[in-house]
């Protein structure tokens, strides 16, 4: 609720405010993208099926799945660049291109290079920010204009640290430099969600870590991110919840935190006594099930749980041996089975 | 919409695409009026349509305009930035309507250059070899405020096309290779259906004397309906199509 609070409380935002009046947040948080049984056709691929989910304010949220997942034609489909076959996207309730001034509410980078070579980074920010407009306060002399929108780029150069380089030509530039441009296009406006595809390609540690580290923030600010890519571990550090998509259909939409508890609680323990141990495990709410004549593999416990209760049975144990799998394991696991 | 309008100038000061078209017209257009004015001979260039050729060439604009409009929208879906661009700006017929606003501009524009040029140094040199000018002054006015009207027209149907096309290499070929040969060609040897070309067109808003070449009224209206009909195609394909 806090993070509904804080998008409605700024004033500077009309768009927000109005936003208010259309979708008061008393029943809960309001979403602020919304999938609604989105599909994509592209000849006789389904590129999108049936796909539903929505996001809730001040998340972070990992949007993910292999190469070919239907990750871009969904983004692309929020942002009304893809018109769906079927189904509904939705942007803080609406159709990306009724809302008003929707750069002004969303953010988004979609292609790593989707820059003019001969054109300066600063000359490019500068025909977004003009196009942007000003919103209806302010004049609307054309010196004005071109004033706030000179304001504006220089203020997104400064906060993707990229001041020094705005006069260059953007061929000129690192894939880094690049991709920090491309968020500096999407913060023009001083969105409330930001959408990226794919943001680390190609990034170094260094440039992964600024990322991160922005992405936190933003967030901090009740602000939303969905933020796709192909590696699990590349989004681990930095996403709340996590949507898993493959083959255009969804697998699973659940809290990161779940997605790990839910998966990692496999512990194996080979002891003489397991059946006893099995009893022991099970009396303190454990699920154990007997492998073999001395195995057991136990559900929900951490190992040192597991551990103490053997102790206090006086069990010896021969091997504790964690089978947890890594986010990599879990996310390939749910990726290459059919989804339901 | 003054905004998009204002983004799309922006972005047509901010590569070096226009100046290098700029120059290239600038050239083609003197390399034209001196050797249409210096090598005939001096009783050569006393008839009214020789004078006619050594004036007008700063038509040879409206190809260079074209390539304005062209490379206005093809550019964008070249490099991507057709993306940023409709992410800013979803309504997708603003974004063509500014880019053919912005084009008309700047077609012009190279419009005045070229009339400038050809009227201004065609006539220094008709000056400097003495030879008194035929046309009349009403056909002069008709070249001065025709080419840039007709370099307007063909760089926002340049827009219409690269809409069309999107593909920045065959929209390129495609226009050159229509203005050069095909429509010279139809003009050479279909007379009767030349003064309908767009070419054609173009060539009786500058009281070209050919004589299948319709009254300046109607080819300017011919060419605004091509325009039409090329912005329009291309501004509903543009709606219409994923960007991908």
């Amino acid at each position: 609720m806090s993070a509904v609070t804080n998008l409605m409380n700024r004033p500077s935002d009309q768009s927000l405010v109005e936003m208010k009046q259309t979708f008061p947040c008393g029943a809960g948080k309001t979403a602020v993208v919304t999938a609604e049984h989105l599909s994509k056709r592209f000849a006789d691929v389904h590129a999108v099926d049936d796909l539903t989910f929505s996001l809730e304010p001040g998340t972070v949220t990992g949007f993910l799945g292999p190469n070919g997942a239907g990750k871009t034609t969904t983004l692309r489909m929020l942002l009304h660049l893809v018109e769906p076959s079927a189904g509904r996207a939705l942007v803080f309730g609406r159709g990306y291109q009724d809302l008003e001034r929707p750069a002004a509410q969303v953010g988004a980078v979609l292609e790593a290079a989707d820059f003019h070579p001969g054109r300066s980074g600063r000359d490019h920010l500068f025909a977004l920010a003009l196009a942007l407009g000003r919103g209806a306060k302010g004049g609307n002399w054309f010196l004005e204009r071109e004033r706030a929108a000179a304001k504006r780029v220089d203020a997104v150069l400064d906060l993707v640290e990229l001041r020094s380089a705005g006069r260059r030509r953007v061929g000129s530039y690192s894939l880094g430099m690049r991709q920090r441009l491309g968020l500096a296009a999407a913060l023009l406006g001083d969105p409330a969600l930001l959408i990226l595809d794919e943001p680390a390609n190609g990034l170094d540690p260094e440039g992964v870590r600024w990322l991160r580290d922005f992405l936190r923030g933003f967030a901090a600010d009740g602000k939303t991110v969905l933020v796709s890519s192909h590696v699990l571990a590349e989004v681990a550090q930095t996403v709340d919840d996590v949507i898993i998509i493959n083959k255009g259909r969804l697998v699973t939409i659940s809290p990161l935190a779940e997605l790990i508890a839910r998966r990692t609680g496999a512990v194996r323990v080979r002891a003489r006594g397991a059946p006893k141990l099995r009893a022991n495990l099970e009396s303190e709410g454990f699920q154990a099930t007997l492998l073999d004549g001395d195995e057991l593999l136990v559900e929900g416990a951490p190992s040192a749980r597991i551990g103490e209760i053997a102790l206090r049975a006086g069990i010896p144990l021969a091997e504790l041996v964690s089978e947890s799998s890594s986010l990599e394991d879990i996310f390939l696991e749910l990726t290459t089975e059919e989804p339901s | 919409m003054t905004d998009q309008l204002l983004a799309e100038v922006r972005k047509m000061r901010s590569t070096r695409t226009n100046l290098g078209l700029l120059a290239g017209m600038i050239a083609l257009i003197l390399l034209t009026v001196l050797l249409n004015g210096f090598i005939p001979k001096a009783h050569e260039l006393m008839t009214h349509d020789n004078q006619h050729a050594l004036l007008s060439a700063g038509t040879s604009a409206a190809l260079f305009a074209a390539l304005i409009g062209v490379m206005a929208i093809t550019s964008e879906f070249r490099h991507g930035t057709i993306r940023p661009t409709f992410v800013v700006t979803p309504q997708r017929t603003q974004v063509i309507t500014a880019k053919v606003i912005a084009s008309l501009l700047m077609g012009a524009a190279f419009g005045l250059v070229a009339v400038g040029l050809s009227l201004g140094v065609g006539y220094a040199i008709l000056t400097i070899r003495d030879i008194p000018l035929e046309l009349e002054t009403g056909h002069v006015v008709w070249l001065a405020l025709g080419t840039p009207a007709m370099t307007a027209v063909w760089a926002a149907l340049g827009v219409g096309l690269g809409a069309v096309v999107r593909n920045q290499v065959f929209a390129v070929i495609g226009l050159i290779t229509w203005a050069m040969v095909i429509d010279n060609l139809l003009r050479g040897l279909v007379p009767s259906i030349g003064g309908y070309t767009p070419v054609g067109a173009s060539a009786a808003l500058v009281a070209d004397p050919a004589d299948y070449v319709l009254a300046a009224a109607a080819g300017g209206l011919l060419l605004v309906g091509y325009l039409v009909a090329f912005v329009a195609a291309g501004a509903i394909l543009v709606a219409r199509r994923d960007v991908t």
